[in-house]
């Protein structure tokens, strides 16, 4: 009897069967009008509002965005390398410690890390009012841990003999530090920094969309009054600066001359974090955002067990966690499965560049606004908020499948074609296939961001843990509050274990099939 | 009496065997040991010891008769050892690795200032002349570097610590025999580099018995155990043929 087992490039397609069911959904549920709004969102993008006005305002939100998201990236980044460094067992090893310290602290910054920023944004802004540290602070606080947990791995994962040589011939702890580990870890700060700067950008037009100023304010609520010309307006606006940013800091990772010699590296480094902090106080200034105002603490009552008991038992537990798992589920198919079948599909030069151009296009738009623009075409339902969650991740999937083909060279696919395949099964055995199982390991990875994300679609779309959160603040229901983020962490710890191991498994294996040595 | 370093009942265990056992070694100031021995006969883990680097599991090191793991930073640069597998930072330069031989008696703002660019002292382009480099791989990354150019920066590295004992783990082997006599020289303190203070006593892992004529004693070892320690002179051919048998 045939065995079946499936093999990694079908499995980077079949995910694409989730959009089947999510669309049956949608559509059924899509009222007269909804394709009419959807034809007037479209057509509005092709003649968006010119008018002084909206462009100013526009404009204005644009640069609290920006100038929001560098102060956080640069506060971020520096605070996650510092982590980073204490929570590395070498650090304690240096030190004459335990390196247990480093494993404790590793595991105390996984809480704050598996809350989303717009938990964050939402908590705090019950405990600081409206102030522009809100939003700093909440992408600050999940992204500063992310850094460090980057950082430790690559710490951990270092060559550390220079290292232990150093400090054995009496260089005192810190310039051993400095000397042994700076010039390694530099180019993992450059280029996964860069990296964080596009997060902190999206996460910044996030926390807008949620009323904390900036353009996702504005573009919230020019969707909300159905202007959808001004709303394009800050799209297009959006859209240069997303382009403009990821074409820089992909010449910055490539080709900039600026980065071959490490000194140039962190003196640059080093050089742009200190400008990024000025430029962002200034700006924020010069947009009359007081940044320098006193915090106004409101403090919240500390729930007692007897209400937590309480609210333990009044949540609908089954269904909240069931709700975020399968949104991830349809959503991670969504984001997984349709870029390797769109390329496969159509993958000459025109349908590979529209297809990029539909992906550009995805990563610009909040998946709240997403899950804002489908409601109003049709009734809310879980496959609405995983369809506008898995379309903007779709977006970041599709340019890292077509960085990856981009990266190898065709002699595999002109070998398939040129043998008398077509260009669908040439591509899906010459491109797809060695690309295959790290762009799986990747996913895996994604999957964990999306669940993660669930939370902000929750929010507009009336589903999952994320929903409920925001109930439970609206109420002031803090003992809720209190479980509804604990259980969430809890979830995402357990998501983020599992993508791990599968992570951890693919890439093996990826290695056994470069260097068959090891398989022994 | 102690001598400079003095390592005493030192035992390191390994499964269910021994890497060092019952070790008696006490080097005193002045003196030039080579240590002979087949590859595994415990050698590098000999300097580890000697070294600090590796805690035995039984037994004691001790520097000028305090325990190694007493020193403090000033004391621990007195002893500079060449690793053989070199240990370079490479990220970094050729310069900025051999200065971090110097980085023991600098502060940290130093150690920082070390990775912003070439820091040319008189001592670092001592160092690197004194190993037959030219000053044009100062710049030069050392992971761009051969084998036996490594190594070349890595003794100037070892050489402007300036230490007091030298312990160098197969220094020889990666180098041309031109060069070898010159680094020798250097090592048994027969060429001097002004303003560089090389160490007048040092503890060599040679695997050519043939060099050993440099050398002031004679150390050999073999599967973990001493077996002979004394002057070259009294050194018979016999007992170095002895450490190559499989018995």
């Amino acid at each position: 009897m045939r065995q079946f087992k499936l093999s990694s490039p079908i499995l980077t397609i079949l995910p694409a069967l989730a959009l089947i069911p999510v669309l049956g959904v949608v559509l059924a549920g899509m009222h007269n009008g909804g394709l009419f709004i959807l034809f007037e969102f479209f057509s509005a993008s092709i003649h968006p509002s010119l008018d002084p006005a909206v462009i100013h305002s526009a404009w204005r939100g644009l640069q609290i965005t920006i100038a929001t998201a560098l102060l956080s990236w640069v506060i971020s980044t520096f605070v996650g390398v510092l982590l980073g460094l204490i929570s590395s067992s070498i650090f304690w090893q240096v030190f004459g410690f335990s390196t247990r310290i480093a494993i404790v602290l590793r595991r105390l910054l996984a809480i704050p890390r598996s809350i989303h920023e717009l938990i964050w944004g939402l908590l705090l802004l019950q405990l600081l009012g409206l102030s522009p540290w809100v939003a700093i602070f909440s992408i600050c606080i999940p992204y500063s841990c992310l850094v460090a947990r980057v950082l430790t791995d690559q710490i951990d994962n270092l060559d550390h003999k220079a290292l232990i040589a150093i400090r054995n011939s009496g260089v005192n702890h810190i310039s051993t530090l400095i000397t042994a580990l700076l010039p390694p870890i530099i180019p993992v700060i450059n280029s996964y920094g860069g990296y964080r700067l596009e997060c902190a950008l999206r996460g910044a037009t996030l926390l807008g969309v949620f009323g904390m100023g900036g353009i996702g304010t504005e573009l919230q609520l020019t969707l909300q009054s159905l202007e959808f010309k001004e709303m394009w307006t800050s799209l297009w606006m959006l859209g240069v600066v997303m382009i403009s940013l990821e074409a820089g800091l992909s010449w910055w990772r490539k080709d900039s001359f600026l980065t071959k010699q490490s000194e140039r590296q962190l003196l640059i480094s080093m050089a742009i974090m200190l400008a990024a902090i000025v430029i962002s106080f200034l700006w924020l200034q010069a947009l009359d955002v007081n940044i320098f105002s006193n915090f106004q603490w409101h403090p919240i009552p500390l729930p007692t067990l007897v209400e937590i008991i309480n609210a333990f038992s009044e949540l609908p537990w089954i269904n909240l966690i069931t709700s975020t798992i399968v949104m991830t589920i349809f959503a991670a198919g969504i984001a997984i499965g349709i870029p390797p079948l769109g390329m496969m599909l159509w993958p000459t030069k025109l349908g590979t560049t529209l297809q990029s151009a539909v992906w550009s296009f995805l990563r610009l738009v909040p998946a709240p606004l997403s899950a804002l623009l489908l409601l109003l075409c049709t009734s809310p339902s879980i496959s609405v908020a995983a369809l506008a969650l898995g379309l903007q991740n779709l977006g970041v999937m599709g340019r890292l499948l077509k960085e990856g083909i981009n990266q190898q060279n065709d002699n595999l696919y002109a070998a398939i074609h040129s043998s008398g395949s077509g260009k669908r099964l040439a591509w899906l055995y010459g491109h797809l296939s060695p690309q295959s199982k790290s762009y799986l390991a990747y996913a895996a990875y994604r999957t964990d961001v999306l669940l993660r994300e669930t939370v902000v679609v929750g929010v507009v779309g009336g589903f999952g843990l994320g929903w409920q959160l925001q109930e439970s603040l609206s109420s002031f229901n803090w003992a809720q509050v209190v479980l509804v983020a604990t259980s969430f962490s809890i979830l995402t710890l357990i998501g983020e274990s599992i993508s791990e191991d599968v992570r951890h498994h693919l890439l093996k294996s990826i290695k056994r099939e470069q260097n068959p040595s090891l398989q022994n | 009496m102690t001598g400079l370093l003095d390592l005493k009942d030192i035992e390191v265990r390994e499964n269910n065997g021994y890497r060092l056992k019952d070790i008696q070694l006490s080097i005193n100031v002045g003196e030039k040991i080579a240590l002979l021995g087949r590859s595994g006969a415990g050698k590098s883990t000999l300097i580890a010891v000697a070294n600090g680097s590796l805690k035995p599991n039984s037994g004691k090191v001790s520097w000028r008769g305090i325990e190694l793991k007493f020193l403090n930073n000033r004391q621990r640069n007195e002893i500079g050892t060449l690793w053989q597998d070199l240990r370079l930072v490479e990220e970094l330069t050729v310069s900025q690795n051999i200065n971090i031989g110097a980085l023991a008696k600098k502060n940290f703002l130093w150690a920082f200032y070390n990775l912003l660019g070439t820091i040319k002292t008189k001592e670092c382009l001592t160092c690197l002349q004194a190993v037959g480099l030219d000053n044009v791989f100062l710049t030069t990354p050392v992971q761009e570097l051969s084998g036996g150019q490594r190594q070349r920066v890595a003794i100037a590295r070892l050489l402007m610590q300036q230490a007091e004992l030298l312990l160098a783990d197969e220094p020889l082997s990666n180098l041309d025999p031109t060069l070898v006599d010159e680094v020798l020289k250097l090592f048994l303190n027969k060429r001097s580099i002004d303003p560089i203070n090389i160490p007048k006593t040092c503890l060599i892992s040679l695997h050519r018995p043939d060099l050993i004529t440099n050398f002031t004693r004679v150390v050999g070892l073999k599967r973990g155990r001493i077996i002979f320690d004394c002057q070259v002179a009294e050194l018979t051919p016999l007992e170095i043929n002895s450490l190559y048998k499989d018995r």
